[in-house]
Parts: C-alpha cells; structure tokens; sequence
C-alpha cells in the first residue's frame, strides 16, 4: 500500500502531467471540429517545435520560452498555408480519410528532415533550473514542470478566451457548428478554417517547446505521442476543446495513480482502454457533442 | 524474318559473352582461394540507417580504423584486408538476408558481427549454418549466450550480468554498518539494460541487501515522474539504472527534482556517454557507471588504437568504436594462428579452435572464452568525480577514489 505522502505526489505529478496533455491536444481536436482532418502530423510538428527551442537555445543561450515569440507566428503562417494549400485540394467527401494520409506523410516528411539535419543522436535542452523545485505541502514541485503546465494553461486560456469573445472566434465556432450555415450568414469559412488550422499548429509550437523542457527529444520521438493524443480528444469528443482539456487532465492523473500500483508499462495503456470503452460505450465522446455542438 | 534474323543473332551473342563471362568469373574464383596478392575480403552487416544508426555508425568506424591500422603494417597474412559492409537498417530480417548474400553469393573470407543482441542473435545463426566464425562487437545479453552457438565469441570483457561485479564485491566488502542497507532498481524492458540491472541485484540480494523499489518501464518512456516519485518514497540508501541512454538521462533529472539523495547511484551506459554531463546540467557528482573501454587502458594496442584512430577521425574512439576494434583484433589473432582466412570448413574450424583455448591481447585487455563464447573479465567501474569521469575500480587501474557515500547532486 503506497503511503500519504507519495500518492500526494502522484496527484500532483498527475495534475502537472495532465495539463502538459491538454495542451498537446487541444490543436488536434481542434483542426478535427473545424475541418474533420484527423491530423497525425501534430505531433511531429510538436517535436518539430521542441527542436527549433533547443537549437535556438543551443546556438544563442536565449531561454526556449523566448523562441515561442518566432515560433507562434511562423506555425501559424504554417498552418494557414497547409490548410490553404495541401488540405482544401482534398475531395470533401473523402476528407476525413485521406487526410490521415496526407499528414502521414507530412508527419514522416517532418522526421526524416530532423533526422537528417540534427542527426538521429537524444537531445535535451540544459537549463540551470531543469532540476529545481520547491516542497509544496509536502510534495516536491519541479520548476520546469510548472512553467509547462503554466504554459498549457495560460495558452488554453488564451485559446478559449479566443473563442468566446471575438468575432474571429464566432466565426470559427459557427464554421465548426454548421458550415453552410455559417456561408449563409456571410462567414467566408475557407479563409476561417485557414485561421482555425493556423490556430491548431501555433499550439504545437507552445506545446512542442512545453515537451522539450523537461524530456529528451529525437526525431521520432512524434510516434510515441500521436497514440495517447488520439485517444485524448475521442475520450473528451471530437472537435471540442473544454472536453479534450478535462479528457487529458483525467487520463493524465489517472496514469500518474495506476502508476502506483502497476507497472510503467500497464500504467501506459489507461489511454488505450479508455478510447476502446469511449468507442464501445460512447462513441461521441464524453464531454462536448460529436462534433462539438458547444464549445 | 530480318527482325527475327537480329534477334537471333543477338541472343548468340549475348550467350557467347555471358558463357565467357561465367567461365572467366570460375577462373577468377579458383585463383582467388590462394593467391597472396588478393586481399581478405571480410563481410559485415551494420544498422547505418534506423533505430541503431547511431552506435551502428560507431562500430563501422571501429572497424575501419582496424582495417586501416593492418593495411598500413602490410595486411594479414602478408595479404591487403577489405571490408564490406552493407546497411541492414537496424532490421533482423534484413540482417539475415545480408549475411546469406555475403557468405553465399559475395563468397567472403571471414565475416563479423552485426550491432545489438536483437540483430546478433539471427545473423549469429546464418553464420553458424555455414560454419563460419563469428565473433561480435555487441550482443551482451545472455539470450545471445543461450542458443547454443558453437562459433559465437562475444569481443568485450564481460556479458551484461557481470557488468557490476566490481561494485557488487565492493559493497559487500564495506563494513555491515556502513553498506546500503536498501536499493531501488529501475530498469529499462530490454535484455541488455535489465541484465546489468539484475546482475547487480542478485549479487546484492544475496548479501542480504533489501530490495525496495523493482520498476520496468517500456523502451518509449519519456515521463519518470511516476517512477521518480515511487524511488523517492522508498528513501532507499542506493538507486540503481538499467539504463541505455535518453531514459537514463530522464530518470536521474526527475530524481533530482524530487530532490531525492541516495547514497549511491549507478547508471549504466548514460554516464559514460559523452553528452551525458552537458544533459543533466553538470549534477553528476558520484554517479557510477560500468564501461568496457577506456581511452586511458593502459595496453600497447590500446595507446596505437586512440592514436591512429584520433588521426583518422578527428576525435577519440569511444567504447562501441572499441569493441568494434577488439572483433578485428581477436578474428585477426585467429587468422594468424590458423595461418589461413577463407571460407573452407577447415580453416574456419582451426580458428573457432584456436579461439576456444587461447587468450587475445586487445584494446580492452586480455580476452578469454568460455564454451559458450562469453568473455571471462569483468567491466571496470567508472564515477564522476570532480567533473570528470574516472575509473575507480577495480584497485589496479583506478585513476580516483570511490567516493561513498555519495555527494549531493
């Protein structure tokens, strides 16, 4: 039986952990619920992110966060242009599959591009803090794992505040609601999915440089998290992202405390047994409509 | 019928060359067994492309710096050395099919081994279908030791599990009051990381040394936390890694920001790679690590080995560039005493023979074998200590003091 004290560092190992999730995979379930794209490039544009912080950091010694001011924008402009450019050529009724193939390949086009310019060798970002921490009712926080939950917070919020509260934001929700209807009402909702999937990819470049402070990272490394991020935003239902935020903080607790009584390895496929029971059970997804109705 | 006549005569003439060009190659073939001035041709398969890419690329340079260091003293046997090597990328089958096209179509004198026990294993066994010697630069997890390989030498000092037998003896010899009375173990699912680990494990639990703390995580992990956490909780007096290199790194980072401080702490391979220091911000202060190769070993072909091999690459050789090295040393010791290098059953007998009942001068040390191709010497333990890693065990070669108990990192 673990004892007080570590499971209280499980809950807030899981806490930290979960956020850095929500993250990850608010992009994902976003460019779902605007354009029915299942993008499994996301991930290897994380790792892509991760990747510009580190050699930034590596070239110049400006702290990563600082390299969010480049990154963000140029994701964006990335995105946009994917949308705009590779997405929309798409026949719309094959959309949804055929993008899996597409950004396949853009996600190996990704890898194979690190691999060959910083070689296949593990790096990691060497900050003076990355082993700093602070007692906090007993358990130990780690300074770095604060400032990437911090991040995912701060970006979600961001994000959210977006969405509910500028017209950008209306017009994107009413394109991911109804998009004829959305025309109908003078929405140009090609330009707002551009914007929307530009949007998805600025939170990989917060999200990548998130991951690359506190792990090592290599070029496919993007296969191991596509999995877990998949299953995130069917569990919290496609398309929403309130619902792949609670999706990702539970599963990310509920790793953190399986953890304590199984091992690594079992604690690992919490992800997979909740996307077989989602889809079993509820297929649209627990929290938020198939499609997310509301945001 | 003037189509035909020409198509015709093109397939006579196309047979004459081709009739030509298979008795020419039977000629060459015949002469080649015994002429002095061909040169031994020796067959590798190395993972230069994917998932071992990088160690990979170590070893082909190993290799080559040995090919280059005989071919500049005049070859073996008085004959020139030639390496071909081709790219398995890191795939057991494709391992397989290379070493089939270099012993039964390319015709090789000699063949070495591949890199990582999961590619050793199967190319082990092409090789032993034809009888031929194989000795390997990597491939120290028993599993290798267990198929009953006849022609299968291991070129290192000792298998996996016997990595830690320094430390073991160490510890068991400190005073009961002052050994480590509970250990945590956390190691990777991989039969090389887990041998280390639970070669030191059973060898402390047999001195009465508790285990508190047995974790086995998958190959992908990136988040320690959990684990971190749970070693933590344990307040065990040591913590020992089975450990390749990321998740070593990882591991450690996130046992430092619980701010745990064991008494000992042995990792094994990531300390002693070179980026090792730079990715844990330089707290690596007391960490112990086995190794097999040091560039300081005190010799002969050791001191010529970094040399050269310096010269040739620009920078000093590192353990699976050593390794690499030592397979070229030992298959070179048994050509010399066989006094033959070709793929007759023979010869091949007389050096897997040879090899079974004599010692090898390498870069690693004196080699020695037992039947089942396990080498009988033991890894050096290696800590950091004022921001260097050196050597403190075993007594004979230290370089530093073991510091125990451990400084905090």
């Amino acid at each position: 039986m673990p004892s007080a004290s570590l499971v209280f560092q499980s809950v807030v190992l899981g806490v930290l952990l979960g956020g850095l999730y929500a993250l990850l995979a608010a992009g994902l379930t976003l460019y779902f619920g605007v354009m029915r794209v299942v993008m499994i490039a996301h991930s290897a544009f994380l790792i892509l992110a991760a990747y510009l912080a580190w050699y930034a950091h590596r070239e110049t010694g400006v702290d990563p966060l600082l390299t969010l001011f480049v990154t963000v924008p140029l994701f964006f402009a990335a995105g946009v242009a994917m949308q705009r450019l590779l997405l929309t050529r798409l026949r719309p009724a094959t959309l949804t599959m055929m993008s899996v193939l597409l950004t396949f390949s853009v996600a190996l086009v990704i890898e194979g591009l690190l691999g060959y310019v910083f070689s296949g060798t593990q790096r990691r970002i060497r900050l003076d803090y990355s082993s700093a921490g602070f007692e906090f009712l007993g358990a130990r926080i780690a300074a770095v794992k604060l400032i990437a939950f911090g991040m995912a917070a701060l970006a979600l919020l961001g994000l959210y505040a977006l969405m509910k509260h500028s017209r950008f934001g209306q017009a994107l929700r009413a394109t991911i609601q109804h998009r004829e209807a959305a025309q109908l009402l003078g929405i140009d909702t090609d330009r707002v999915a551009g914007y929307g999937f530009g949007l998805g990819l600025a939170t990989a470049a917060v999200g990548g440089t998130a991951l690359a402070l506190d792990t090592t990272i290599y070029p496919s490394l993007h296969w191991h998290w596509i999995g877990p991020l998949m299953a995130i935003i069917v569990v919290g239902g496609l398309g929403s992202v309130p619902g792949a935020a609670i999706a990702a903080m539970t599963l990310g607790m509920l790793q953190s405390l399986l953890q304590l009584e199984l091992s690594t390895t079992w604690a690992q496929t919490v992800f997979y047994v909740a996307l077989f029971a989602t889809l079993a059970f509820r297929p649209q997804g627990f929290f938020g409509g198939r499609l997310a109705q509301r945001f | 019928m003037r189509t035909t006549h020409r198509l015709q005569g093109g397939i006579t003439v196309g047979t004459l060359a081709l009739v030509l060009v298979a008795s020419g190659c039977v000629s060459g073939g015949s002469n080649s067994e015994d002429s002095p001035d061909d040169p031994i041709v020796i067959g590798v398969s190395l993972p230069l492309t994917g998932d071992f890419s990088e160690p990979g690329k170590g070893v082909e340079r190993g290799y080559k710096a040995w090919a280059k260091i005989v071919n500049d003293k005049g070859g073996l046997l008085g004959r020139k050395v030639e390496l071909k090597i081709l790219d398995d990328q890191s795939n057991a089958d494709r391992v397989v099919s290379d070493y089939e096209q270099l012993i039964g179509k390319d015709e090789v004198d000699l063949v070495f081994g591949p890199f990582s026990t999961r590619l050793v294993v199967p190319s082990a066994r092409v090789a032993e279908e034809y009888g031929m010697l194989f000795v390997e630069p990597a491939g120290a997890a028993p599993e290798v030791f267990d198929q009953g390989f006849k022609n299968l030498f291991y070129a290192a000092p000792a298998v996996a599990n016997d990595h830690y037998n320094h430390l073991a003896e160490y510890i068991l010899a400190l005073p009961a009051d002052k050994r480590p009375r509970t250990v945590a173990y956390a190691a990777m699912d991989d039969p090389f990381a887990q041998g280390t680990a639970y070669g030191l494990k059973e060898k402390l639990e047999k001195g009465g040394i508790k285990t508190v703390v047995n974790e086995v995580y998958p190959p992908n992990t990136t988040d320690f936390g959990g684990i971190a956490a749970k070693i933590a909780d344990s307040k065990a007096d040591m913590v020992v890694g089975g450990s390749q290199y990321q998740d070593g790194v990882n591991l450690i980072v996130a046992l430092q920001q619980l701010n745990y401080q064991p008494k000992m702490a042995a990792f094994s391979t990531a300390p002693t790679e070179p980026e090792f220091a730079k990715a844990v911000g330089n707290k690596t202060e007391g960490i112990l690590a086995p190794t097999g190769y040091t560039q300081k070993g005190d010799y002969p072909s050791n001191k010529e080995f970094v040399e050269k091999y310096t010269k040739q690459f620009g920078k000093a050789p590192e353990e699976d560039e050593a390794n690499a090295y030592t397979t070229g040393q030992v298959v070179a010791a048994a050509v010399k005493a066989a006094d033959c290098a070709s793929q007759d059953p023979e010869c091949q007998g007389k050096m897997v023979e040879w090899l079974r009942g004599h010692q090898v001068e390498t870069v690693v040390g004196p080699l020695k074998w037992d039947d089942k191709g396990r080498p009988q010497s033991a890894h050096m333990i290696q800590q950091w200590v004022d921001g260097e890693i050196q050597i403190v065990l075993p007594e004979q070669q230290k370089e530093a003091d073991l510091i125990y108990p451990k400084p905090e990192w």
